[in-house]
């Protein structure tokens, strides 16, 4: 008697519990939901797509991938920081021919630069087999930059961080074209990942909280040269995938310019673009199932 | 409106919007889109308690339905089917969600988590929402599934793929912990 009592008051009090609005807003989420399928549809009715195939890989290859990205970004981001300073490093080694420089950054044409206990240049550091290839990569960069001879730009087509990021691995040969776009894509899954992550948090914070915007413009900062990078990698040649990420980019730009100091109709800005752009369901529908949140 | 259209389903309408929808049939889309997404918001909606979030969760819900629909082999109906998908999809942003607030919590703020407070709030709403909050989710999806939503342990056992009588246990679960968390209202329902 009492439980059919408590029963009963139960299910009527808790109908306060996130009472749902009376109108739902159809037509809102129709137009976003055809909005983010036609930027993109990863998998199409019964076919098979790249995508399920991705959902194959074990979580080991997931942080393998995101190592792969954190080397190329830092390998990228060395060589940069290198070529655009005075360089005294490329200075203090002994200059090279260009013929040098090709055969240290082509592992078809000469395998010692991968070779155990080889070295890059005389007198570069003595560091591992990444800091010889960036070793090789930056001479050749800037080589490229002084003559710029023809041979060079012949002998590696492929934009430099590709080229690093391809000879990474120890295994001593170049990764067959698959493997390499599907680190790329591993890469780009875990890029969009952390981009929801982050724009989820927007819009969950305290509008009042200055501190917390700062982390955010910070965390924003960081997933803003990655966007760039990926905007340059293969990653970007896909059509669907260049707008997604030029669309992150800029929001991810406004994101940054928030703090400090920002007013709500500056928040008010960001939070316009996120909701006309609907970026939250592009990311989402970017990112394979199971691989969020991690 | 809406759920007199879901009531009135049939399997053998559902199997044939599915086979127009997989066929590239825009007005099935939009029909099987109409048919369930009262629903499937209103589910997100008592999961999430935020209007920005419930959208996007019912988003995601359609947009991976039908992707996946061409996969779909009609070993339970659409509708659970779509609620599995739809749960599951608010689960693991809900996870995700809860984490990055948790990881934003001040320390002081973080101590009080937890703590029922009840002298300090007696009115009934936001202690009952303090008590499903305590739920564990397996309790707390069964309970607003079966006692605020109205689905029956059929379709919760199918939507969440446990079976009958784990549902109707956590049910139990769920109620009994409720009903210890509400002793102050004793004299509510007991008259």
């Amino acid at each position: 008697m009492s439980d059919e009592k408590f029963e009963e008051f139960l299910k009527s009090a808790a109908q306060s519990y996130n009472a749902p609005p009376a109108r739902v807003p159809r037509d809102e989420m129709w137009d976003a939901i055809k909005a983010a399928r036609s930027a993109g549809p990863r998998v199409v009715y019964g076919g098979v797509s790249h995508l399920r195939s991705e959902n194959r890989f074990g979580g080991k290859v997931w942080w393998a991938a995101a190592a792969a990205l954190l080397l190329v970004a830092s390998g990228v981001g060395i060589g940069r920081w290198t070529a655009s300073s005075d360089a005294p490093a490329v200075t203090a080694a002994r200059p090279m021919s260009p013929e040098t420089a090709i055969a240290r950054i082509d592992p078809i044409r000469d395998d010692t630069v991968r070779a155990p206990g080889t070295d890059a240049a005389p007198g570069a550091p003595s560091g591992g087999q990444g800091a010889r290839i960036e070793q090789g990569a930056r001479v050749a960069t800037t080589d490229d930059r002084r003559s710029s001879p023809s041979r060079v730009v012949t002998a590696a087509p492929t934009p430099d961080r590709a080229t690093i990021a391809d000879r990474a691995p120890a295994s001593g040969r170049t990764p067959p074209p698959g493997a390499r776009t599907s680190a790329y894509q591993l890469a780009e899954v875990n890029h969009l990942s952390q981009a929801e992550a982050l724009l989820t948090s927007f819009r969950t914070r305290s509008s009042a909280d200055q501190q917390q915007d700062a982390r955010l413009a910070a965390w924003a900062r960081e997933l803003l040269s990655n966007t760039r990078l990926l905007l340059d990698s293969p990653v970007a040649e896909d059509p669907r995938r260049r707008p997604l990420l030029q669309d992150l980019e800029l929001l991810l730009v406004q994101i940054v310019q928030l703090s400090p100091g920002s007013t709500p109709p500056d928040r008010e800005i960001v939070e316009k673009t996120l909701r006309q752009d609907q970026l939250m369901t592009k990311l989402r529908t970017a990112i394979p199932a199971g691989q969020r949140g991690s | 409106m809406e759920l007199a259209a879901y009531e009135s389903r049939s399997p053998v309408h559902d199997l044939q919007l599915i086979t127009r929808v997989v066929a590239g049939d825009p007005a099935a889309e939009r029909e099987l889109y109409v048919t369930y997404v009262d629903r499937i918001y209103r589910l997100a909606f008592r999961l999430a308690g935020d209007e920005e979030l419930a959208r996007d969760f019912t988003q995601a819900t359609f947009i991976r339905a039908f992707e996946k629909i061409g996969s779909f082999r009609g070993e339970s109906s659409l509708s659970t089917w779509l609620h599995s998908i739809g749960v599951s999809v608010a689960l693991n942003g809900l996870r995700k969600t809860k984490r990055l607030r948790s990881r934003e919590l001040p320390i002081e703020e973080g101590l009080t988590v937890g703590s029922t407070r009840m002298e300090a709030e007696p009115d009934l709403k936001v202690r009952m929402a303090r008590a499903i909050e305590s739920l564990s989710e397996k309790y707390r999806m069964v309970f607003l599934m079966h006692d605020v939503e109205g689905y029956t342990h059929e379709e919760i056992s199918g939507t969440l793929r446990i079976p009958i009588g784990t549902s109707k246990s956590h049910l139990f679960q769920a109620r009994s912990k409720l009903r210890v968390a509400l002793a102050d209202f004793a004299p509510e329902w007991v008259s």
